[in-house]
């Protein structure tokens, strides 16, 4: 499995003391780069400025291009038979097991079989549930490790190396030893969405923490605000669009790790089903699981940035 | 009790004793002694890098003393405290609030006045009344400065610190800011340190002035500014300034 950087990850939590320069860095001078191509794992439309909708929709439209030639191109290649319907079945054989996998004539199983006709509700409904209880999971720990890790400079010498030994882990490598700690089950999969969703969290929110600039500090103190008010009052406001780019990376990372965490012995969800469908060959579930998997992880991204943009609009200009 | 002892009764808001600090190896302040008096502009010019922020984050409270003492009236200064916030050139406005929410800011945090009317009287005496909706990063250089000024004037300060306030702005935004603050402080009397390079600066908006040497820094010269609160933009050509302010950059350049 591919390791992804968080974008605001730094080899060590605490840099150097802001300068007052960037203080008075309007927050357009600190946009992200012009939009680039919808990569999930590089945040950048959220720190984007807005452009104009007909423009938007032009990008859109030419962003189709190559995936709609790619798409003719193994239909046609499948039809002039290139390609091995065993190797890659046409698209429209794919497409044709989506409609089954969504709205098939779901058929009783024995206990242990992973169905697959009319199945796509409860086997996305698993997977959803496992991603979401396991970022909660990951939220809940790493926003206050995060920010403890950011603000104590003692917390960051403590943590820092183990934060940084752990993150490199990758989720899979926890597979072995999370199946003997909690066995084949639900408890597994759960411990390994939640490590996955985990370290972008910590580090982007230690990162961000640390980056609050000390004039922002300074000011507060001698506005009157008291010291044990300063993490609420400054800290967490001014480190939230750090914290949010550090839980959209999460909640990619959580699911990916998804698929790791259904290989605990899961008889529902879709990376279950991708599995079975390989023991039995069928190619067009697995291709069906894997659009799946694209489709549900991109939806989560969006969600998760319309609700935090209100919270985060400032830092957009 | 004679008219002059009288006079004496009235201490000093701000004193200054032997003020000394150094980062490592560096000497930056050598023995500083100001004393500024109620409701007066102080206004402390030297060469680059002599130390001149350093004294105001010191008078701040924001870093310690290696030796000597600061008093604002009675009371040794510890920590930073709303009676003697300072006021740097980038802004410091909290970028996430409404500028009605940074001009709240101080008096939630104290108490010392509600919050809600102070707010608007700041914003009328900023001329900002039509942006207290907006954030800060809306606004233009100017209108930040006065906002980073207005936010902590709202705890009604008896002292305010000014690092090269204006320093970021061009030189007509500037000018018009220096009116802007005479006028702001002939409303609200305040005691006022303002650290400058800009010998105009101290010049128009200074009741007297303090030049340090270069580092390690100490008070040079003192000067009374002789030009009263009608001070305007005519000032700059009058016969008097201009031989002043001859007089004080060649101190400064020479210092």
């Amino acid at each position: 499995m591919s390791r992804v950087i968080p974008a605001t990850g730094s080899e060590t939590l605490h840099g150097q003391d802001t300068t007052e320069g960037d203080v008075s860095r309007r927050p357009d001078d600190a946009s992200a780069p012009a939009p680039g191509p919808a990569v999930l794992l590089i945040p950048t439309p959220a720190l984007a400025p807005p452009e104009p909708r007909t423009r938007r929709g032009r990008r859109r439209a030419l962003g189709l291009v190559v995936p709609v030639a790619l798409v003719a191109l193994w239909a046609l290649a499948g039809a002039a038979g290139f390609i091995s319907p065993r190797l890659l079945p046409p698209p429209a054989a794919v497409a044709e097991a989506g409609w089954d996998f969504v709205a098939g004539e779901s058929t009783a199983t024995l206990p242990g079989v992973v169905p697959f006709d009319g199945a796509a509700a409860r086997h996305v409904s698993a997977s959803v549930a496992r991603w979401l209880s396991g970022f909660a999971l990951g939220v809940g720990v790493g926003v206050p490790l995060g920010l403890a890790l950011g603000l104590s400079r003692r917390a960051g010498e403590l943590l820092d190396p183990l934060v940084q030994a752990l993150r490199s882990i990758p989720i899979t490598a926890w597979l072995p030893i999370t199946l003997v700690w909690f066995g084949l089950s639900e408890g597994a999969a759960r411990y390994l969405v939640f490590i996955g969703a985990l370290f972008p969290i910590v580090i982007a929110t230690a990162d961000s923490a640390a980056r609050v600039p000390r004039a922002l500090v300074d000011t507060a103190l001698m506005l009157g605000t008291s010291r044990s008010a300063l993490a609420r009052r400054v800290y967490v406001p001014a480190a939230l669009p750090g914290i949010v780019t550090g839980l959209r990376l999460g909640l990619t990372l959580g699911w990916m790790s998804v698929i790791v965490a259904e290989l605990t012995g899961q008889t529902s969800g879709v990376g279950a089903m991708m599995f079975a469908a390989r023991e039995i060959g069928r190619l067009d579930h697995i291709i069906v699981g894997m659009a799946t998997f694209a489709v549900i992880g991109l939806a989560g991204d969006v969600v998760l940035r319309a609700v935090s943009r209100r919270f985060v609009a400032w830092s957009e200009g | 009790m004679t008219a002059a002892a009288g006079a004496h009764a009235i201490p000093d808001v701000l004193a200054v004793r032997d003020l000394k600090k150094s980062y490592g190896d560096v000497h930056v302040l050598d023995g500083i002694d100001l004393d500024v008096a109620p409701d007066e502009v102080l206004a402390v010019l030297g060469p680059s890098g002599c130390g001149k922020s350093t004294l105001l984050r010191l008078l701040a409270g924001l870093e310690p003393v290696d030796a000597g003492e600061i008093r604002i009236g009675d009371e040794e200064v510890g920590g930073p405290s709303p009676d003697r916030p300072m006021v740097a050139q980038g802004a410091t406005l909290f970028p996430w609030l409404s500028l009605r929410g940074n001009l709240e800011w101080g008096p939630r945090a104290t108490g010392h006045a509600d919050p809600a009317a102070a707010a608007d009287e700041l914003l009328e005496a900023t001329a900002l009344t039509g942006f207290a909706d907006v954030r800060p990063g809306q606004l233009s250089g100017g209108m930040r400065q006065r906002a980073a000024i207005a936010q902590v004037l709202a705890n009604r300060p008896p002292v305010l610190l000014l690092d090269e306030p204006f320093g970021a702005l061009d030189a007509q935004t500037r000018l018009r800011m220096h009116e802007w603050l005479r006028g702001l402080l002939a409303e609200r009397p305040t005691t006022v340190v303002l650290v400058t390079h800009d010998v105009d600066e101290a010049l128009l908006l200074g009741d007297r002035l303090a030049l340090l040497s270069a580092r390690p820094s100490h008070v040079v010269e003192r000067i009374d500014v002789p030009f009263g609160a009608e001070r305007a933009r005519s000032t700059l050509s009058d016969p008097g300034f201009v031989a002043l302010k001859a007089r004080v950059l060649d101190l400064v350049l020479s210092a």
